[in-house]
């Protein structure tokens, strides 16, 4: 078992140094350095060599990664171009307002998938079923946008309950934050529910259905011992896997979400970076997103671990 | 009597508590919340800068210079000395009087190589700046200037304290303190900046009491807002959401013609587009209505004749530029063209709609024989390698006066002279224009600057930007003209 989550992490560390090779090289390939790209127009004279000097482009592309990396590890991610501020300043109460949007979207979504699944399982293809896997579909295939949009003009513009968008600084404390997370909480928390919720569903028709499960009933073991005992654990891990996914999805989902809602968090800086064209931060929270994708997949593969009895053992099981 | 004092008293108070209204203005967060309160920073803060700071001068709502600070000004026979009376009686929001000292401050830091401002290059004309009394100031130039004081009428050259920014003229001054209708209670860019109007401002207290300027980086959350009713105004929206708020009774749609153009640049000095005949071929084969329209929609675009100065611009001169495919190609046989040419065009979404402009133009162009070999750039790198370097690029400025704009693009060797235009007469008759102190004199001469554009010049341009504006009904006081020119002391909230 300790091997096994060893491994894992051995695995998540070298996918992180690869991440970040890419990362720096596709800004590397891009024409010219961080600083044509951002001064545009303006690169030439003092200004040009100013901002070479700040950013170190005088070393080489080998020492500059070295040195990158080695500072990312430390926390120190660089200075932002257009801000003229270090990158950690920047991104530190965004990061807590998105891990806050996030985590307050799954804190939601996932129990409530999970519910939702198993029920729509156990009642497979009555009406129960049909209905939420009906709705499940619809949240999934329309884009988060487009339930953003119509929930900001139905709550915000038509009833006035709820803020269209957030108009707090990103230093504003968390009370002041929650009355703008509901809309976009709602968002994020339908198209995931729908895709554990769906997941959900089928691992436990699955089980249901296999043989294991089979044979406690032909042994006499009431129902609802099956479901608690046998079919609940086992239907989980799919789900582990798929919440971990979703999870990581949040991350790209906010970007969208936040945007839309003017949420003060990660996704809204990436964004600003990218028009700003402030390649430093940019690749910065590129790596912290990566950070944090790798990190969620450690943990659900560790959890998936810690659920199936087959993969505790670091024997090989055929 | 004493009566009457009470009377007015209340009226006074009762107009004010009628009056106790916030304009909510977005802010884009340009500067991703590194926004200085210096007017002439390179990441100020527009709205800051427009409500809490005052110029020598000012445009009025049809764009004439009227007094602001300065009250009158004279020039020298030869335009290089100008003489500015000061207006008396205007304080700082701290008390400390405005004075001909304070000029002298806030025109010279602008040549700080320190601060390094955007402002650097369009006063560099400025040689020295002297008080000779407390309301006198007098400012002697580097080279002739008719139309110096239109310089100062920059929406960056702003009057700040002296004492409060400890002279120093090479520091930011981020205090804050000006003498403008509005002052500051409370700074955050990216949050909401709070002003609040200030009672002794010159022309009297501002309309509203309160302006909250809210940070909104996105332009479809800031429309989101302004449904809502979060915001008052957003100041430019595209034609596809202007359609949201047509014919809803809670909102006006202004359009506003700008001075911000699209063009495609050919390089004067390289085959083939150093054959007057071709660049005139080139530029007249166009159909610049259409060409807006598929580009910025129906009343998105004011359509110009390859000249730079904008329809609000007192020098703009009233050209015709017909599509004409007969002409275009008879140029062509002339320049050893008889059976059509290939070019090369460069274009790259650095800026909205140049991408479409050229692809139109490409499709135009086949009809006089023009094959057009578009090239779409990566929009990284596009400034430093493509534009200047190809022969026939795509290319966007930002609005300008007259004067500034032709000559920053079209002045033998100035730094961005994107199509190369050397040409010495020419430059003689910008220098003409700023020698002549007689308006009319000058506005032909500017004219005919426009003119040999259209007729010989590098620049394609076929239109200028308008932008959408959509206010809150409940606003008024606030006329169709340019975002530079709003006065946002005049505007007014109903309940």
């Amino acid at each position: 078992m300790f091997k096994i989550i060893i491994r894992r992490m051995g695995f998540a560390f070298l996918t992180l140094i690869f991440v970040s090779g890419i990362v720096f090289i596709s800004v590397e390939a891009l024409p010219g350095n961080v600083c044509t790209a951002y001064l545009q127009r303006f690169a030439q004279g003092p200004r040009l060599e100013k901002c070479i000097e700040q950013q170190g482009l005088d070393r080489s592309s080998a020492v500059r990664f070295r040195d990158w990396l080695a500072g990312a590890v430390q926390g120190d991610l660089g200075v932002s171009l257009k801000r003229q501020k270090p990158i950690r300043e920047l991104v530190g109460e965004r990061l807590r307002n998105t891990v806050l949007l996030a985590g307050t979207s799954a804190a939601v979504g996932v129990p409530f998938a999970i519910v939702l699944g198993f029920w729509a399982g156990l009642r497979r293809d009555k009406r129960a079923d049909l209905a939420i896997s009906g709705i499940a579909m619809l949240a999934m295939t329309i884009p988060e946008f487009v339930t953003a949009s119509l929930l900001i003009f139905i709550f915000a513009i038509w009833l006035n309950w709820l803020p269209a968008v957030t108009i707090v600084p990103p230093s504003a404390s968390v009370l002041d934050i929650l009355p703008n997370i509901i809309l976009p909480a709602i968002v994020l928390s339908l198209v995931m529910t729908a895709h554990i919720m769906r997941m959900t569903r089928t691992a436990v028709i699955d089980i249901l259905t296999s043989d294991f499960v089979e044979m406690a009933r032909l042994k006499g073991v009431p129902e609802r011992r099956i479901i608690w005992r046998h079919v609940a654990p086992s239907a989980l891990i799919p789900t582990v896997n798929v919440i971990a996914l979703t999870v990581a999805w949040l991350l790209s989902g906010v970007v969208v979400i936040e945007q839309v809602f003017n949420y003060p968090g990660m996704g809204t800086l990436m964004l600003q970076a990218i028009y700003d064209r402030d390649l430093p931060l940019v690749q910065a929270i590129a790596l912290i997103f990566s950070f944090i994708y790798v990190g969620v997949n450690l943990l659900a593969d560790i959890s998936a671990a810690l659920l199936d009895p087959r993969l505790r053992t670091s024997r090989r099981v055929y | 009597m004493k009566k009457a004092i009470l009377l007015a008293i209340s009226a006074v108070i009762a107009a004010n508590v009628a009056n106790a209204q916030t304009l909510r203005l977005p802010h884009e967060i340009f500067s991703g919340g590194a926004e200085s309160l210096d007017p002439i920073s390179p990441s100020r803060f527009f709205e800051v800068g427009q409500t809490v700071y005052s110029r020598l001068v000012r445009q009025d709502y049809d764009g004439n210079i009227t007094p602001d600070l300065a009250t009158e000004w004279s020039a020298t026979p030869d335009a290089k000395q100008w003489t500015f009376k000061l207006r008396p009686g205007v304080a700082f929001h701290n008390g400390n009087a405005f004075n001909a000292e304070d000029v002298v401050f806030s025109l010279m830091r602008t040549q700080s190589e320190a601060i390094d401002s955007p402002t650097k290059g369009g006063l560099s004309i400025i040689r020295e700046v002297e008080a000779l009394d407390p309301q006198t100031v007098v400012i002697r130039l580097n080279s002739s200037h008719a139309d110096f004081p239109i310089l100062l009428m920059d929406y960056r050259i702003r009057m700040l304290d002296a004492e409060t920014c400890n002279n120093d003229r090479n520091k930011l001054c981020e205090s804050g303190i000006g003498t403008g209708p509005f002052k500051v209670v409370s700074v955050d860019p990216v949050g909401t900046t709070v002003l609040e109007r200030s009672e002794g401002y010159w022309e009297g207290p501002a309309k509203v009491e309160k302006i909250e300027i809210i940070g909104i980086a996105d332009q479809q959350a800031r429309v989101a807002a302004l449904q809502a009713g979060q915001i008052d105004v957003v100041l430019s929206i595209t034609g596809q959401q202007s359609a949201l708020f047509k014919g809803n009774e809670n909102f006006i749609v202004q359009p506003v013609a700008t001075g911000r153009w699209l063009t495609l640049a050919m390089n004067t000095t390289t085959k083939p587009f150093d054959d007057v005949r071709v660049r005139k071929a080139l530029r007249i084969l166009a159909d610049r209505d259409s060409i807006g329209k598929l580009v910025f929609g129906e009343g998105g675009y004011t359509v110009a004749c390859d000249n730079p100065v904008w329809s609000g611009d007192q020098y703009r001169a009233e050209l015709n530029c017909p599509k004409d495919i007969e002409q275009a190609k008879a140029l062509l046989a002339e320049a050893g063209y008889p059976d059509g040419i290939d070019v090369e065009l460069f274009a790259s979404d650095v800026t909205e709609g140049l991408v479409r402009m050229a692809e139109i133009y490409q499709a135009q162009a086949k009809e006089a024989g023009v094959n057009v070999k578009l090239r779409i750039a990566p929009a990284n790198g596009y400034w430093a390698d493509t534009w200047m370097k190809s022969a026939f690029v795509g290319s966007s400025w930002s609005q300008r006066p007259a004067d500034q704009i032709l000559n920053e693009a079209y002045r033998t060797g100035s730094a961005w002279n994107e199509t190369f235009w050397n040409v010495p007469s020419f430059d003689a008759k910008l220098d003409e224009a700023r020698q002549t102190l007689d308006f009319n004199a000058r506005k032909k001469v500017y004219g005919e600057l426009q003119e040999t554009l259209f007729e010989e010049g590098g620049s394609f341009v076929p239109l200028h930007q308008n932008t959408m504006r959509v206010i809150s009904s409940k606003l008024s006081g606030l006329p169709e003209v340019e975002d530079f020119t709003i006065r946002f002391q005049d505007i007014s909230k109903a309940d």
